[in-house]
C-alpha cells in the first residue's frame, strides 16, 4: 500500500465523519439486508460449536454463570509450595496425568453437555414466558376490581352463620365486612399489602399472602366456608382442580364454598384478549364443584354490573 | 525515603515487568532507597529483586508500592504490614471471560478482584494507567488516585512496506476478554469483498482452550487466512507493524493497551472496540466502533483500505497520540504523581 496524501480537513475531523458514517452506513444496511445477519448468524454459530457453554454470549444469569464454573473440573494441580514439597507434588502429578487427564476430559464433557442442555431448556422456558406474557400484559389492564355492596350481601346471605370464613381475594375487605359485622369469625388474604390497607384501618382481619398457599395451609375443619374471588378469575382449569382439592380439605367433610367470578363471555374484548388467565363461567364453576362432591348451585345477584351470578356449593 | 517495591512477576517482556523496573529506576533517581520485592523473578533479573517472603522480617520501609496487576500472595503479605501502602494499578482481568474457557483462572481473578477491594480500603493513595482504571480504585472507596500512563519503551517507527495481500495484525495474548474471535469474524466477512485479506495474531495464548476453539473457528470460516504467530522476537513484533495494513482491537476489556500505542506510532490506521479503556488510550485517532458486529468491522477496515485520505488521516492522529504515551513525558507524569504522594507521606 502506498503512503497515502494529507486529508484536505482536519485530520480528527474526517475520522469522525467517517466513522459516523460507517455505523450509520451499517445500520441502514443491516435493517435492509437480511442477507447481512443471516451470514452473521451462521458466523457465530461456527463459534458457538467450537466454543464451551456461556462463551457465545449467552452468559448473565448468574445461576447458570455458576453451573458453568461448577461444571468444570481442572486437572492441573498447583504446585506452589516449598521447593521440597513442589518437587513431590511435580513427581505425583506426572504419574498420574495421563489418567486423569482421560478420566477428567470425560467428565468435563459431560458437564458441558448437561451445561449446554439447561441452557438452551433456560432459552425454550424464556420463549414460552415471552409467549405467554403473562407479567407483561398485566399492566395493561385494571385489576380485578372488588365486589359491590350487591354482591356483598348476596355472598353474606349463603354463608353459615357459624364458625370461621375465609375470603381471597380479599382485596379492602368488601365481601368480609358483612360477615365481620355480624360478630361471625372471618379473616381475608390478599397478595397486595397495598390493597388491603383500607380494610385493615378499618378494623377488619386482612393478611397479606397468597390465598392459594393460606387454603393449602389451613388445618383441616378449621373452616366453615370459603370465599373465592378475584384470583380466581386468573386461574386455568388445571390450578381450579387443585385448588377445589385444597377447598374440600380445608372443609374437612362439612361447609360451603362461594365463588364470585364475571363470566368470561360478559367480558369486554380488551380484557377477554388481554387477561392472563381466560376465567371460568359460573356454570362451569358449578360443574367443577359438583364433579368435587359439592351440591352446587348459581345464586342470582341484583344490582352489580359486573356480577350477575354467584356459585354456591355445600359439603356434608 | 526508604521504599519498598512489590510486583507479582517480574519479567523484562512483560509490560508490567517494564513498567516496575523503569519506576524502580525513576524512584531511585528521584533520590529514594528502594528494594524491590517480588513473587517470582525471571532469571535475567535475579540481580534486580529478592523474593517477598524475604521482606517479612524487614520492616525499614517507610512505605510500601505495590504494582496491582493480578491476584497474588505479594497482595495479601501487604495487606499484613503496618506501613502505608501505595498502588499502581494496571486491571484485572474480569473473571467472566474466563470462567467458561478455564475455570480456575477465572477463580483466580475473582479472588485477585477481592483482594483488590481490600488493597484500596488499606492504601493511602495509587497511580492508575488510565482515567479508566483510577474510576475502578475510586469506585472501590480509595480518594486519593493518580492517573499516570505505562512506561513502555516503544519501538522505532517501522518501515511502511508496500503491497502484498491486506493484513489485519492484532497485537496481544489470546486471552477471551481480547475477543479474537471477533476478530476471526470481522475477517470472515471483509474476505467477501477481499478474499485475499489476512489476519495475524500476535501474542501467546493464555487458555490452550481458548486457542484451540480460535484456530477451529478461523479453519471454519476463514480457511488458511488466520496466522498465529504466538510470541514473537521484539524485531519482529516491530516489523508486524509495518507490513501490516490496518491494526484492529475487538477487546472488551483492556486496561491500557500499550501494543495499540506502539501501531498508533508506527503510523498503521487503528480500528477499536468502543469498549473500556480503548476510546480513551485511541482517542480521536482511530475509528472507535460501538458494539460492532462483523459487518460493521469489516466495512471499517474496507473503508481504511480504500480511502487514501482517511488512512493519511489515522496516521497523521495516530502518530500525536502516541507521541502523548512518549516515554520522557510518561516518566514526567509518573514522576510528578509518585512524587507528590510521596512527599505527603514524608
Amino acid at each position: 500500500m502506498t503512503e497515502p496524501t494529507a486529508p484536505a480537513e482536519d485530520a480528527a475531523a474526517y475520522i469522525a465523519r467517517v466513522r459516523a458514517e460507517i455505523e450509520a452506513d451499517a445500520e441502514r444496511r443491516r435493517r435492509q439486508e437480511p442477507e447481512i445477519q443471516r451470514r452473521e448468524r451462521e458466523i457465530e454459530r461456527a463459534w458457538i460449536d467450537v466454543a464451551p457453554p456461556g462463551a457465545a454470549g449467552e452468559q448473565g444469569e448468574l445461576l447458570l454463570d455458576r453451573a458453568d464454573r461448577l461444571s468444570m473440573i481442572d486437572v492441573d494441580a498447583p504446585l506452589g509450595a516449598k521447593p521440597g514439597v513442589r518437587h513431590v507434588k511435580g513427581t505425583i502429578r506426572k504419574a498420574t496425568y495421563w489418567y486423569l487427564r482421560y478420566v477428567t476430559d470425560q467428565i468435563n464433557a459431560l458437564s458441558n453437555v448437561l451445561v449446554r442442555l439447561v441452557r438452551r431448556m433456560d432459552e425454550r422456558l424464556d420463549g414460552v414466558e415471552a409467549a405467554v406474557g403473562t407479567g407483561a400484559l398485566d399492566a395493561l389492564i385494571d385489576p380485578v376490581a372488588e365486589p359491590g355492596q350487591a354482591v356483598a350481601e348476596a355472598v353474606a346471605a349463603v354463608v353459615p352463620t357459624d364458625g370461621t370464613v375465609f375470603v381471597g381475594a380479599a382485596r379492602a375487605g368488601a365481601l368480609v365486612a358483612p360477615i365481620h359485622a355480624r360478630g361471625q369469625g372471618v379473616h381475608g388474604v390478599d397478595r397486595d399489602p397495598i390493597a388491603i390497607l383500607p380494610g385493615v384501618r378499618g378494623g377488619l382481619d386482612l393478611r397479606s399472602g397468597d390465598p392459594v398457599e393460606h387454603l393449602a395451609s389451613s388445618e383441616p375443619g378449621s373452616l366453615t366456608a370459603i370465599v373465592l374471588a378475584g384470583f380466581v378469575e386468573d386461574l386455568g382449569p388445571t390450578a381450579v382442580w387443585t385448588l377445589l382439592g385444597d377447598v374440600t380439605a380445608a372443609l374437612d367433610g362439612t361447609g360451603t364454598v362461594v365463588v364470585v367470578t364475571t363470566d368470561p363471555a360478559d367480558r369486554d374484548p380488551v380484557e377477554r384478549d388481554l387477561r392472563a388467565g381466560r376465567g371460568l363461567a359460573p356454570a362451569t364453576w358449578a360443574h367443577l364443584l359438583e364433579r368435587a362432591g359439592f351440591a352446587a348451585e348459581t345464586v342470582a345477584v341484583d344490582g352489580d354490573d359486573r356480577i350477575d351470578t354467584i356459585v354456591v356449593g355445600r359439603l356434608g | 525515603m526508604r521504599v519498598h517495591h512489590f510486583t507479582a512477576t517480574l519479567s523484562p517482556r512483560d509490560a508490567v515487568g517494564y513498567h516496575t523496573l523503569a519506576v524502580d529506576d525513576l524512584l531511585r533517581d528521584m533520590g529514594h532507597d528502594t528494594t524491590l520485592y517480588a513473587q517470582s523473578i525471571h532469571p535475567d533479573l535475579a540481580s534486580r529483586a529478592r523474593d517477598y517472603r524475604d521482606h517479612a522480617g524487614d520492616p525499614a520501609a517507610d512505605v510500601l508500592l505495590y504494582q496491582a496487576s493480578t491476584g497474588s500472595p505479594v497482595a495479601d503479605h501487604l495487606l499484613g504490614r503496618p506501613e502505608p501502602l501505595v498502588l499502581d494499578y494496571h486491571n484485572l482481568t474480569p473473571a467472566e471471560a474466563f470462567d467458561p474457557w478455564e475455570p480456575h483462572i477465572g477463580a483466580e481473578l475473582d479472588a485477585g478482584r477481592r483482594q483488590l477491594a481490600r488493597l484500596a480500603r488499606r492504601a493511602v493513595a495509587a497511580v492508575a494507567d488510565s482515567q479508566f482504571n483510577a474510576d475502578e480504585l475510586i469506585a472501590l472507596g480509595l480518594d486519593d488516585v493518580r492517573v499516570a500512563p505505562v512506561l513502555f519503551d516503544p519501538p522505532d517507527p517501522p518501515d511502511r512496506a508496500a503491497g502484498g495481500p491486506p493484513t489485519l495484525l492484532f497485537v496481544g495474548r489470546l486471552a477471551p476478554n481480547k475477543r479474537q474471535q471477533d476478530l476471526i469474524a470481522a475477517l470472515a466477512e471483509l474476505r467477501r469483498h477481499r478474499p485475499e485479506a489476512r489476519l495475524t495474531l500476535i501474542g501467546a495464548p493464555s487458555s490452550a482452550r481458548y486457542e484451540d476453539a480460535l484456530r477451529a473457528f478461523a479453519e471454519s470460516v476463514a480457511p488458511g487466512a488466520v496466522e498465529f504467530a504466538g510470541s514473537v522476537p521484539y524485531a519482529d513484533l516491530v516489523a508486524s507493524y509495518g507490513t501490516a495494513d490496518v491494526f484492529v482491537c475487538l477487546s472488551e476489556h483492556e486496561g491500557f493497551c500499550v501494543p495499540v500505542i506502539e501501531a498508533m506510532g508506527a503510523g498503521l490506521p487503528v480500528v477499536a472496540r468502543a469498549a473500556a479503556v480503548l476510546p480513551e488510550t485511541v482517542g480521536d485517532a482511530g475509528l472507535l466502533l460501538s458494539d460492532p458486529g462483523p459487518s460493521e468491522v469489516a466495512a471499517a477496515i474496507d473503508q481504511v483500505l480504500d480511502d487514501p485520505h482517511l488512512r493519511a488521516a489515522m496516521a497523521e492522529r495516530g502518530r500525536i497520540r502516541a507521541a502523548t504515551f512518549a516515554p520522557e513525558r510518561a516518566a514526567q507524569i509518573m514522576r510528578r504523581a509518585l512524587g507528590s504522594i510521596l512527599e505527603a507521606l514524608a
